[in-house]
């Protein structure tokens, strides 16, 4: 009754690491991965040992995304995507990410759902005024909702016409694991940022990292300054991704129980927590919540910061 | 919508869930579908099977390897030896008096003497002529087991599958089992389409198998009489078959699989080593003959099993009805349900039930007055019987990468339709039934 996940062969990422002594003592590697600029900032003299470790981080990102994207023919998420009502089994740490879907689900009593990624075929943030039909909006409700899918680790079941999409937890949960790799070689201070997304080991040699939150707003360049020594930031939400009609302005945050965007979501949060996960899955949370965003946050006791 | 939660419910839920998400394996470690590629998986097997009475027993350690090179190309290979050793019902019917018999079988035979001898009992009654035999005694009342029954079996068969295009597999494989008087070799072929977005697959099977059978010392003339051992030569059997196979996904809780399946055996199918008594109106035994079988046999099953998804645990629950034109029907039905424990661990209770009648040919015991018929068996295998089995199995991951587990079975089987005794018969078991017990020890890895 069960299948194995197909394990392709995978191609090995094609990927340019790039070492650099920002100051005496502190090196950054640089590479792309999911989309976004990643920095991984090491606290040493030695640029080759900075080149190995960034390495391991930028590998461990590949890794990552290359089992979870949607986008890739052969990653374990597009094996479930196709499975096509299937019960699948998978590997430990995919069922691991599903227990923790299914637990983000709860917890956000169905605001925050891995099977909402479906509603992209209608909604088109591209600063237009074209908004969707809402007859093809409600067609896809049907296929919203995690608990709808037969969860029984390590098989899953997908209705057909379901997907997964680890979007809103891949890019958070990558830092943390390559922060993990990173630390499994070397005890000095360590941050990893894959696009804004960030934790860190701890501070070098006692001073703060200093880390600038670009505001979403990107005409006044205006910046937060944070002092980080330990822990993690996540910022959900993108200003640039948005609909205009009739003078109301759609964002992309969709509430997977309307299949509509929430209403006066803040443009941007950034919440601060020890795991770089836990962080983004409390701006994630926090911004479902629209105009009670901050109430939200002030009441589970979380550093944050909101832009409206 | 607002959150109901209490806060520091979610932020200690949020915080325990992210920490267990990070603390789950694969730190840059390979999950295991991906190390899982070019492995080896082996499932070894050690089973003890033993029958009450002093019947059979047998120890069958089994192998299996699989090797998946990828794009679902999958190679099999499995090795089975068996030892069977006891005593074997050799058809006769018990007696007040002891019995004697001369043994045909196996590797028990005596060294020759040279020559056709008359073998007789203490008593004087003559039992064998023949080159070669070995004698054995059945106390009065017993069932008459003969005690030379043991064999060694060494069984391999292979088997390579993949796919053909996106919806299609095929599968093809190969048998050989060998015996000291027996030799089997067989292929198969099983072609199985997805359809309806792979939630139906149909398949469909061919399989053919080629047997020798060559008792030392030759196969007895079937309805022959026992004393004069009448042998011929070896005998050979085909067995050419095919199946036809459906599978329905009905829901994320419900498979469903239909099978049905035909074979069709030509040449010798009797049991060289079984007898019939010859009971005459007194209920006395004036003799044996030799049994006879026919030597066609067509068989045709239908099997429907379903898989339930319960939570974590699943139920399969599947029947069979059997028909050949032998006239055998049968019946079975069989429950299993494996209880998830945390960890990996499971139990899975296991319940069956069997039920067939009689083969037109069979009969306990041969009337002397009646004339000899054309076939005839007292094998217990081809009477009207009832058989229960209730086991239950325990599976415990020791590793990302194996498993131990135990299965233990009882089986009961009772016989039916058992003739009323009669004279000399009165008061004997003339179908005791049988009862066994399987215990096997299973370990599964990969390397």
């Amino acid at each position: 009754m069960r299948a194995i996940a197909a394990s392709l062969p995978t191609p090995e990422p094609a990927g340019d690491v790039r070492v650099e002594r920002r100051e005496p003592g502190l090196h950054a590697v640089s590479f792309f991965a999911m989309a976004s600029p990643c920095e991984v900032l090491i606290e040493t003299r030695d640029s080759e040992l900075a080149r190995e470790l960034g390495a391991a981080a930028a590998q461990e990102a590949w890794r990552v995304e290359r089992k979870f994207s949607r986008y890739r023919d052969d990653s374990v998420l597009t094996a479930i995507n196709r499975s096509a009502g299937r019960p699948l089994e998978v590997d430990a740490e995919t069922a691991a990410l599903i227990d923790f879907a299914a637990e983000c689900h709860r917890l956000s009593e169905g605001m925050f759902d891995v099977t909402s990624g479906i509603l992209r075929r209608v909604w088109k943030f591209d600063g237009s005024a074209r908004l969707p039909e809402p007859a093809d909006v409600a067609a896809l409700l049907p296929f919203i909702g995690f608990h709808r899918l037969h969860w029984a680790p390590p098989v899953i079941a997908l209705p057909q016409g379901m997907e997964l999409d680890f979007g809103g937890i891949g890019k958070e949960y990558a830092v943390d694991r390559a922060l993990d790799a990173v630390c499994a070689m070397f005890n000095g201070a360590v941050l990893v940022n894959f696009g804004g997304d960030l934790r860190t080991s701890g501070a070098p040699r006692g001073a703060p990292w200093r880390v600038g939150i670009e505001r979403p707003d990107t005409e006044r360049e205006a910046r937060m300054l944070l002092d980080l020594s330990q822990g993690a930031l996540a910022t959900s939400g993108d200003t640039r991704r948005f609909l205009i009609r009739d003078g109301i302005r759609y964002g992309h945050i969709l509430d997977p129980h309307s299949g509509w965007p929430v209403r006066d979501a803040p443009r941007s949060v950034t919440v601060a927590a020890g795991t770089c996960t836990e962080a983004g899955m409390f701006a994630s949370f926090a911004i479902l919540q629209g105009a009670g965003a901050e109430a939200y946050l002030a009441e589970q006791d979380v550093r944050y910061w909101c832009l409206r | 919508m607002q959150l109901k939660k209490s806060k520091r419910s979610v932020r200690s839920a949020l915080m325990a869930a992210s920490c267990a998400l990070i603390a789950a394996p694969a730190i840059r470690a390979q999950s295991p579908d991906e190390s899982a590629d070019g492995d080896w998986q082996a499932d070894s097997a050690l089973l003890y099977y033993k029958e009450n009475q002093g019947r059979v027993q047998a120890i069958e350690p089994v192998v299996s390897l699989a090797k998946d090179f990828g794009d679902e190309h999958v190679l099999g290979l499995k090795l089975t030896y068996d030892s069977l050793s006891g005593g074997s019902p050799n058809g006769a019917l018990p007696s007040h008096s002891a019995q004697t018999f001369a043994t045909p079988s196996g590797s028990s035979l005596t060294a020759p003497t040279g020559g056709t001898q008359t073998y007789t009992t203490p008593s004087g009654r003559e039992v064998a002529q023949l080159e070669r035999v070995t004698l054995y005694t059945t106390q009065p009342g017993s069932i008459p087991l003969d005690p030379n029954f043991h064999d060694q079996r060494v069984a391999l068969s292979a088997s390579w599958q993949q796919p053909l295009g996106a919806a299609t597999r095929f599968t093809a494989g190969a048998d050989l089992s060998h015996e000291m008087d027996f030799m089997s070799a067989g292929g198969n072929a099983a072609i199985a389409h997805d359809f309806n977005n792979k939630n139906t697959t149909l398949s469909l099977g061919a399989n053919f198998e080629a047997d020798a059978i060559r008792p030392i010392g030759g196969v007895p003339i079937g309805g022959s009489d026992y004393v004069l051992l009448e042998k011929g030569g070896n005998e050979t059997k085909t067995v050419g078959g095919g199946q036809l196979g459906l599978t329905q996904v009905f829901s994320r809780h419900w498979l469903a699989q239909l099978n049905y399946s035909y074979d069709n055996s030509r040449g010798y199918q009797t049991d060289p080593y079984k007898i019939l008594s010859v009971i005459d109106a007194g209920g006395n035994a004036v003799g044996y003959r030799f049994e006879a079988r026919p030597t066609a046999r067509a068989r045709q099953s239908l099997y429907l099993e379903n898989k339930f998804a319960i939570g974590r645990d699943v139920l399969d629950f599947s029947l069979r009805y059997l028909k050949d034109d032998w006239g055998i029907r049968s019946q079975t039905a069989e429950l299993r349900y494996r209880w998830d424990l945390a960890n990996g661990a499971y139990v899975e209770p296991h319940v069956r039930y069997y039920k067939q009648n009689a083969a037109d040919f069979y009969n306990l015991y041969l009337n002397a007055a009646d004339p000899l018929p054309q076939f005839m068996s007292a094998d217990p295998r081809l009477a009207s019987f009832k058989g229960t089995t209730f086991g239950v199995k325990l599976g415990m991951p020791l590793s990302d990468s194996s498993e131990l587990s135990v299965r233990v079975e009882q089986y009961q089987q009772t016989a039916q339709d058992v003739p009323l005794a009669f004279g000399q018969l009165q008061g004997l078991d003339l179908n005791p039934g049988l009862k066994s017990l399987v215990v096997q020890f299973g370990f599964r890895f990969r390397f």
